[in-house]
């Protein structure tokens, strides 16, 4: 005898429930997917690039991404990633001016790539390098450490101060100290360019943020208000530091980041927001490169790779597991990751990934869809960004049991 | 009976050692790093500190061990092979060329460096393998000689860097190196702002304008007691950086200066700017200029009658200062970066191989570029030939003395030679020395030692 089993219809549903079911997991579905938007991703995965699979010896200074082609700008010359693969590494003996590269820009219109270091400026067009030098050009100085495009406008970040390539008149112009009319740098040493589409921010060396309005042309300079370069007055006073290594801005508003080797200084428009690893979740205050990526910046550090989320007031710290041996030269290679997860609290979860990135010495790094190039001190690393939709789709009841995310939702809460 | 002899030495011994601290204050021969630790930064007189009446500051740097941490890669990367190598290259950077005005220094700084370079070969080099030198000249056109660190590292494959006079010159090789990762020894420049980057690839051993700035103006206010001084100073950034230190320790210590004029970095007529400083009424004036310069003022400011005393930096405390001047020298108080009048065996003997040499007495330049590289080169003996290696044997001077032929040196966190300067003042046609002395320093002398000598 069959055993009795409730009848299919009797486990059927009525349709109002099944609508009512429906409506419930696409909302859930929906709210998930916003969740997975606001919550940043977490990269649990690198691969390296590092002389073990041919890649230069030595710093890598910065990276660019042109659609599938990596950049990477090195002491010994100008590498190029094709599809996973380092595909060449031009140096002095291909036509590069400089020894060792510091900065890399793509023209967006014409894909040229410019290219600036220690030795001059070079563009790589169409197979060929063309070079710029203080001998051949308007460069002012053969010291480039920074190089960015905006429309027809090549500007460069020399040790003499800032020039400027009009690409279609093969003009230049210098904005320093000197000539006619100067412009208002306490040292003519500039190190950092981000050129928006209203303003120029331009990093010096011992004189602060000046910001060139490209319209009006007129200058506005932002100096450490104290003056004094061995104190910090107050916490948020203005600029935390004249020692400006690296800068960025928001592609909209008046805001920019400003990294400097004694914290991390961003300006809303209206307020300054200081940090100092005093303070909080940044690895380190020797501040190499900054990036925004959305509201997130990104601060490329001499102890890892900070990432700051304004809203949440959460740091995540990326970094070698076995950092201090590899400091100290007891390591030749990193072991496994580390990820430090600070939030408002101020005490950091720690957790650890099988890979790493290359180094802690951290000097500059690039976005690639959802994956990260960082420019470290012993190479190249790509990053990818944990699966956090699938992991949201496949398993909804699970979200915050992967660890990574579990832990920055905590952090989130306090 | 025992412990009464003892306790009865002891305190003859302090009776007698007090009066000879007291008359030998200066610099360290005892270096004592723990008190050292607890001064301020850079020494910074008592009331001279930034805001310091007002405010407790949020932050402070340069004052802890890790001022200078540096955690790149270097460390891993393999030794290079001596017996691969003909020569082990050490680079230089200085101004030589005669038409530039800081080829003075320059040259001296050559010479010293030289000296110490032969001694070393002469006592077997580097593993059998001598040290060269190669020599960059720095040129006065801003931003010329930066390339220069890059050709050194890129084509000569130096170890370490000693340079340079010009503090610009010096602030680009900064930056070039915290990419480059090349040790720096500067012996000569005055900028005080080079120490002050974090960048941890430089050591400065030299009185900076910020000691020379308070020990001037400790000297001036505090024992003098002159109250409305002015200040000269030439249009460049020499003159522009060197003045600050003076000025803000001025301001804060409630003596602001009655004014401060500038003048053109090669001009020789200051008749105009003396007549203006003449009627304000100022019981001093100090000059921030080079020697040749300082001279014509003092010359031209004796001859409409102006008899207020004159002070001025270290590059015054030079024979062009009394040759320009004449008798009108007499009375000048400078700053000096060594004693040249020092009885020190090792200074003695130094003095000695140079004249045998260059046929010439040594200058301050001379004698810290000889110790900037046996320093060099006791570092890179000590490390081997790694670059990272050989910063961190320079790092390990941090809150140490090192005595040289320039006198005692001591380094503090951020890697500057903080010990207490000399003073000199123009007698009969000559300097006349003595050891700083500063008004908020103990019997004991300077802080950061538990005995006195001079530099």
């Amino acid at each position: 005898m069959k055993p009795h089993l409730p009848s299919v219809a009797a486990r059927t549903i009525s349709p109002r429930a099944a609508a009512r079911l429906r409506v419930g997991l696409l909302a859930f579905t929906l709210l998930a997917a916003a969740a997975a938007a606001q919550t940043p991703p977490l990269y649990s995965r690198w691969i390296n690039y590092t002389p073990a699979n041919g890649f230069p010896r030595g710093e890598v200074y910065c990276v660019a991404i042109a659609g599938p082609r990596v950049w990477a700008g090195t002491e010994h010359g100008l590498a190029l990633i094709e599809n996973g693969r380092l595909r060449k590494v031009f140096t002095r003996a291909d036509g590069l001016a400089a020894y060792a590269i510091m900065s890399l820009a793509v023209d967006p219109n014409t894909g040229d790539l410019w290219i600036g270091g220690l030795g001059g400026l070079s563009r790589y067009s169409a197979g060929k390098f063309i070079n710029y030098t203080v001998l051949s050009s308007g460069l002012a100085n053969d010291l480039v450490y920074s190089v960015a495009v905006r429309g027809k406008y090549v500007w460069a970040a020399t040790a003499a101060g800032v020039s400027r390539l009009n690409t279609w008149t093969h003009s230049w112009r210098i904005f320093s100290v000197v000539g006619k009319p100067s412009a208002p740098f306490e040292e003519p040493w500039a190190y950092a360019l981000a050129i928006g589409p209203k303003k120029a921010y331009i990093g010096l060396w011992g004189g602060g943020v000046v910001v060139y309005d490209l319209r009006r042309k007129t200058w506005r300079p932002y100096l450490d208000p104290d003056g004094a370069p061995e104190i910090v007055l107050y916490r948020n006073q203005g600029l935390i530091s004249n020692m400006v290594s690296s800068l960025t801005h928001g592609a909209e508003s008046n805001a920019f980041w400003a990294g400097t080797y004694f914290g991390l200084s961003g300006y809303d428009g209206a307020r300054w927001h200081n940090y100092m690893r005093q303070d909080s979740g940044l690895a380190s205050n020797f501040i190499n490169g900054v990036a925004l990526q959305g509201r997130r910046v990104w601060a490329a550090t001499q102890r890892g790779l900070s990432e700051f989320d304004p809203g949440a007031r959460v740091w995540v710290t990326y970094r070698p597991a076995n950092w201090r041996a590899l400091d100290a030269g007891k390591a030749a290679r990193p072991q496994r990751g580390e990820i430090l997860i600070t939030g408002p609290g101020g005490h950091p979860r720690r957790l650890e990934t099988a890979t790493s990135l290359a180094h802690n010495y951290i000097l500059n790094l690039a976005f690639q869809g959802n994956d990260i190039w960082v420019a470290t001190a012993a190479g190249l690393s790509h990053g990818f960004a944990a699966p956090a939709r699938r992991i949201l789709y496949a398993h909804p009841n699970r979200v915050h049991r992967h660890p990574a995310r579990a832990a920055y939702a905590r952090q989130t809460r306090h | 009976m025992n412990w009464k002899l003892t306790l009865l030495a002891g305190l003859t011994a302090a009776l007698l050692a007090a009066p000879m601290a007291a008359q030998a204050p200066g610099c360290p021969s005892g270096p004592s790093p723990t008190r050292a630790a607890r001064m301020r930064y850079a020494d910074m007189p008592s009331r001279a500190f930034p805001f310091g009446s007002f405010i407790q500051p949020y932050a402070l740097w340069f004052t802890t061990p890790d001022s200078l941490a540096f955690d790149g890669s270097g460390r891993a990367r393999p030794d290079a092979d001596w017996r691969r190598l003909r020569a082990i290259n050490l680079g230089f950077l200085g101004p030589l060329d005669p038409q530039y005005s800081e080829s003075v220094y320059g040259i001296a700084m050559l010479h010293g460096a030289e000296l110490a370079l032969a001694r070393a070969n002469a006592r077997g080099g580097f593993h059998g393998k001598p040290f060269a030198l190669k020599i960059h000249r720095d040129s006065p056109l801003w931003g010329a000689s930066a390339i220069e660190l890059v050709r050194m590292d890129y084509r000569q494959h130096v170890w370490a860097m000693l340079g340079s006079v010009d503090g610009a010159s010096t602030h680009i090789a900064l930056r070039a190196t915290l990419k480059l990762w090349v040790p720096i020894v500067d012996t000569a420049t005055t900028d005080p702002t080079v120490t002050e980057t974090r960048i941890p690839w430089l050591l400065h051993d030299f009185p900076d304008d910020r000691q020379q700035g308070y020990a001037l103006a400790d000297y001036i206010f505090n024992q003098l007691h002159l109250k409305h001084v002015a200040i000269l100073r030439a249009n460049n950034r020499y003159g522009r950086l060197g003045y600050t230190v003076f000025f803000n320790t001025a301001r804060r210590w409630g003596k602001q200066p009655v004014m401060v004029l500038k003048f053109e970095p090669y001009a020789t007529g200051f008749t105009r700017s003396l007549r203006e400083l003449q009627q304000l009424g100022m019981d001093g004036l100090v000059l921030w200029c080079n020697a040749r310069q300082a001279g014509l003022i003092v010359r031209q400011m004796r001859a409409l009658g102006m008899r207020q005393p004159v002070f001025g930096p270290s590059r015054l405390t030079y024979p062009a200062l009394i040759q320009t001047a004449g008798v009108a020298a007499n009375g000048v108080v400078t700053v000096a970066a060594i004693n040249p009048d020092r009885r020190d065996p090792k200074w003695l003997a130094f003095r000695r191989r140079y004249r045998a040499r260059y046929h010439a007495d040594p200058d301050a330049y001379a004698a810290y570029a000889y110790d900037g590289m046996n320093l060099l080169i006791a570092a890179v003996r000590q490390a081997g030939l790694n670059r990272t290696r050989i910063m961190d044997a320079l790092h390990a001077y941090a809150m140490r003395s090192y005595a040289g032929v320039s006198g005692t040196a001591f380094f503090d966190y951020t890697l500057n030679n903080i010990a207490p300067v000399t003073m000199a003042r123009v007698e009969h046609g000559h300097f006349v020395y003595w050891p700083e002395r500063r008004s908020d320093w103990s019997r004991r002398g300077w802080p950061g030692c538990t005995a006195a000598a001079g530099r």
